[in-house]
């Protein structure tokens, strides 16, 4: 897993599928998209983006396509797939029960 | 499933999915604000490529190419280990290769495994041939056989000038069973069969390319066949070989015998059992089944007829699959193999111990570059995989070479030992199967070991002190004296054996065989083949003698039963003298003075002499069964006399040349045997003047086509076999001696140049040039000494269990061990002691001061 400051390890990958989950698009409005919703707090060294797609492409969860962007540049644009969907879901729900463990751990008396 | 498509897509298209996600990162560069957060491209790429897992793929890839670049720098490890791997490989190979061809490949023929060759069976006896009628009931009356194919050889004149040729008569339905087909012409088929059709006959490929000049007219035209017009049909062709590797030069129709050998009873005798006889098995029965039927069908037929048919008996059927052996034959002969193949496995593992010391000793040359690269991160199974790697191309040239030895060396014994041309001896999947399992052994023996040998080592020490401390450890490492052990002992082994077989060779070739052979010539006219009886061959045979008797050359003849140096006798053995093989002939009183047997005690057989109760035996038979050979007039056999003794004669091996444990027992010549008996004559001169006289006496009757040979070419042809194998395990043994002197001479040479520092500090500080010698040599005194006695004390057992094969060797020849070990102990100590006078010539105080 790239390692990036300040991000734990392995959720970038679930980060990517959920923005992916909305519409398809490409690296630079992936980041974008990612700081965007983390108002700023999420800083993603944005070149680490691309073996986390690798990553993605590799197992299937996201499937890659060429196409013309409206000012006539050549992009490749991400798009999730059903496989994709579930593995989201799987690591929501695997992420979530970590934070709550903590977080109960925290909060105890 | 489709996580590997996608993965092996990916790894077919890699650069070009590289060159895309270089564009692709460049253009979200181009978007960026502050682009130089983006991130190293390398970086970034290469953390992209370990996404799709084709690391290892890379790193082994890596791996060889550096393996394959260390091996061109050091050319002489490489060809010396390819050398030796090829050697080791290369022998298992052949053998494996011969013994598939010539004793367990099934014939070339149509469906082998429904094929089966029946040998006739009731309590106690066995024959493989039958009596031709026999052969024709049970094909008339069986219910589970679709075919039954017959088969007879022997020896025919061919031509005008009767050049004596084998010849197989088979039953019309041969080749079309067998399906054989025609290089020109036709084969046997419907319409042959009667025994009015005018006779015809199939040449072979080999027989037509080779006696008769490849004819182009051959088809078609009449030759005479034991002075008999037969007319040629057609040509095999050339990839037929038939049931058998032993190939005749023409075939002939079975049911047309008699009209090339008139008179004689084959056809329709009880009693002569020469017929070989085949069946193919209806679908779906099996060997047993048919076993059973024919058991039954035998059982049923004997109420008709049962003087020619005994109680109990049985058809045996081996299979074609297994190439007709029955379970007992295939047990004892796959064991006599595997015997051997274990020895030549043998050879590989000292082949490929010796590469792996020679590995191991580069490998701790490089332990500081090691040492870097644990120091940077490398895994240790890294490290290993590695040094696995590097000897990969070792063992597949070792492959390929080896399979290379083998061809040659298949097609150079197939030469020499006289097989039919058209047999194929290329290598068969199965052989490559063999040959990649044994790099494979190879490879671990040699990579894997020192690998991870090396691996366990303090490697970051290594980049400390370069190297030394490591390389020392490993040099007295554990491992390398137990390799070391391996090798010698695996040479020794072989080399002993070798010593045993050239001394039965050299026993057998030496003028110590009992009797003379050398003037002697045979003369077996076949009586019996042409239907003489008792009286007319006693008739024949007295003339015959008259007229050899006067003339000049011949010294001296006597008839005997069994000629010298043939093997159709059979040994018994008595309880009396269990371990000795009793191999018994019955001859006329002038044997003896023929091939020069001395007769130690009493006297050769007279007139009067009672068949069944006068016997001579040989002087072996008698210390063995009496402790003297003081016997005569006593009964014989001791425990259960039916004979009495009115002679002993000297040992004389004249039946199984090569056997040790043998004697002889001599009745006098019955009536009946007569028709069987050859004519044995010694030549005043050379035994080549005999051969003119014997023929044209034997020509007295004309319908005979007599066959005149000399003892001594017989004896060559015996030896062949031996000779072939005892030179074979003496290259062999002097080879495997090579390798392991080499493996000490470089496990010394190398531990010394390590010690170079060591050495020299002893001598400055006075040491005797003898202890540094012993200092080098140290190291290796035990491995070797073990492997040594090791090696010589399993060549004992294995010796006679060879024995009791097909190879004769003497397990208790103490000159066979005495020159194996002298000779071994010679080689292994110049090549230890080379190195260490070479370090002192070297002068090692030198290199201190340059250290």
């Amino acid at each position: 897993m790239p390692k990036v400051a300040g991000l734990p390890p392995g959720t970038l990958v679930m980060l990517i599928l959920r923005v992916l989950r909305q519409e398809p698009m490409h690296g630079y409005a992936i980041a974008q998209k990612i700081r965007h919703l983390s108002s700023d707090q999420l800083s993603v060294e944005e070149g680490s983006l691309y073996p986390a797609l690798q990553k993605l492409l590799a197992n299937g969860w996201v499937k890659a396509d060429w196409a013309t962007s409206d000012t006539g540049r050549k992009v490749r644009s991400y798009r999730i797939t059903p496989k994709g969907l579930k593995q989201l879901e799987s690591e929501q729900d695997d992420y979530q029960r970590m934070a709550d463990a903590i977080t109960a751990i925290l909060e105890s008396t | 499933m489709t996580n590997w498509f996608r993965r092996v897509w990916y790894l077919v298209n890699r650069r070009r999915h590289e060159r895309e996600l270089v564009q692709e990162m460049h253009e979200h560069r181009g978007l960026m604000h502050d682009p130089a957060t983006f991130g190293e491209t390398h970086r970034l790429l290469e953390q992209s490529r370990d996404a799709w897992g084709w690391n290892w793929l890379d790193d082994a890839a890596q791996d060889l190419r550096l393996g394959v670049r260390g091996l061109l720098r050091a050319p002489a490890f490489a060809i010396t280990a390819v050398l030796i791997l090829t050697f080791g490989i290369g022998l298992n190979l052949t053998l494996y290769q011969m013994a598939n061809v010539g004793l367990l490949r099934p014939p070339d023929v149509r469906s082998p495994e429904t094929l089966a060759r029946f040998k006739r069976k009731s309590p106690g006896n066995s024959t493989s041939t039958v009596p031709y009628p026999f052969a024709q009931l049970v094909a008339r009356e069986n219910t589970v056989l679709s075919a039954v194919l017959l088969e007879n050889h022997g020896a025919v004149a061919w031509g005008d000038e009767l050049t004596p040729i084998t010849a197989s008569f088979v039953s019309p339905n041969w080749f079309s069973e067998l399906g054989g087909t025609a290089a020109q012409g036709r084969l046997f088929g419907e319409g042959i069969d009667s025994v009015s059709s005018a006779p015809v006959a199939v040449v072979t490929h080999q027989f037509w390319r080779t006696r008769l000049g490849s004819d182009p007219n051959i088809v078609g035209s009449t030759v005479a066949v034991n002075r008999v017009p037969v007319t040629v049909i057609g040509i095999t062709a050339r990839e037929f070989v038939g049931t058998d590797n032993d190939q005749p030069s023409a075939y002939l129709v079975l049911d047309q015998r008699e009209q090339v050998f008139p008179d004689s009873p084959f056809l329709r005798s009880w009693e002569v059992e020469n017929t070989g006889m085949y069946g193919r098995l209806k679908d779906g029965v099996t060997p047993e089944a048919a076993r059973e039927s024919l058991r039954a069908l035998l059982a049923a037929l004997r109420e008709q007829r049962p003087d020619d048919i005994v109680e109990d008996e049985w058809l045996d059927p081996g299979m074609g699959s297994v190439n007709f052996m029955d379970q007992r034959e295939r047990r004892g002969i796959v064991g006599a193999l595997s015997l051997l193949g274990l020895l030549t496995t043998l050879v590989l593992v000292v082949a490929a111990a010796n590469v792996g010391n020679l590995v191991l000793s580069r490998a701790t040359g490089r332990s500081r570059e090691l040492g870097v690269r644990v120091a940077l991160g490398a895994k240790r199974s890294r490290i290993v995989r590695q040094l696995v790697i590097e000897t990969l191309p070792l063992a597949l040239f070792g492959a390929i070479g080896g399979t290379m030895l083998a061809s040659w060396a298949s097609n150079l014994i197939g030469a020499l030992g006289g097989l039919a041309e058209n047999i194929d001896l290329s290598p068969d999947w199965r052989t490559v199967g063999v040959s990649l399992a044994l790099s494979v052994v190879a490879l671990m023996v040699i990579g894997a070991v020192p690998a991870w040998k090396v691996a366990r080592q303090e490697l970051m020490a290594a980049i400390k002190d370069g190297g030394q401390q490591v390389s020392i450890s490993l040099d007295k490492a554990r491992l390398r004296r137990f390799m070391m052990a391996a090798q010698v002992c695996g040479s020794c082994l072989i080399l002993v054996l070798a010593a045993m077989m050239t001394r039965t060779l050299q026993r057998v070739l030496s003028d110590d065989l009992g009797f003379k052979y050398e003037q002697a010539a045979v003369l077996d006219p076949g009586l019996g083949r042409h239907g003489f009886d008792d009286a007319g061959a006693i008739a024949y045979w007295n003339a015959v003698k008259a007229r050899v008797g006067q003339q000049p050359e011949t010294a001296a003849l006597a008839l005997a039963l069994a000629p010298p140096l043939a093997r159709r006798i059979r040994g018994y053995s008595y309880d009396d003298a269990p371990w000795l093989e009793v191999i018994s002939n019955s001859i006329e009183p002038a044997f003896f003075e023929v091939m020069e047997i001395p007769l130690v005690l009493g006297r050769t057989f007279q007139a009067g002499d009672d068949p069944k109760t006068t016997v001579i035996i040989s002087r072996a038979l008698a210390m063995a069964m009496f402790g003297s050979v003081d016997v005569l007039g006593q009964g014989f056999p001791r425990s259960k006399p039916e004979a009495t003794i009115v002679g002993v004669a000297g040992d004389a091996h004249a039946i199984k040349v090569e056997a040790v444990d043998t004697s002889e027992l001599y009745r006098p010549l019955a009536a009946e045997e007569y028709v069987q008996a050859v004519l044995i004559a010694r030549a005043r001169g050379d035994a080549a003047t005999l051969a003119p006289v014997l023929r044209e006496a034997a020509a007295l009757d004309s319908r005979l086509l007599p066959g005149v040979g000399m003892l001594r070419d017989h004896f060559e042809r015996r030896l062949t076999g031996t000779r072939i194998a005892s030179g074979i395990a003496l290259s062999t043994g002097l080879l495997t001696l090579m390798i392991a002197c080499l493996g000490i001479f470089g496990v010394v040479s190398y531990g010394a140049t390590l010690r170079v520092k060591e050495f020299g500090i002893h001598l400055a500080l006075g040491a005797e040039s003898k202890s540094i010698v012993r200092l080098v040599v140290r190291n290796v005194v035990w491995p070797v000494a073990i492997g040594m006695a090791l090696g010589v004390a399993a060549a004992g057992p294995i010796g006679v269990a060879l024995s009791s094969g097909p190879i004769q060797v003497e397990a208790a020849d103490p000159a066979a061990y005495a020159g194996a070990l002298v000779l071994f102990v010679v080689a292994a100590l110049s090549a230890a002691l080379l190195p260490a006078m070479r370090v002192l010539r070297s002068d090692p105080i030198q290199s201190l001061r340059h250290s």
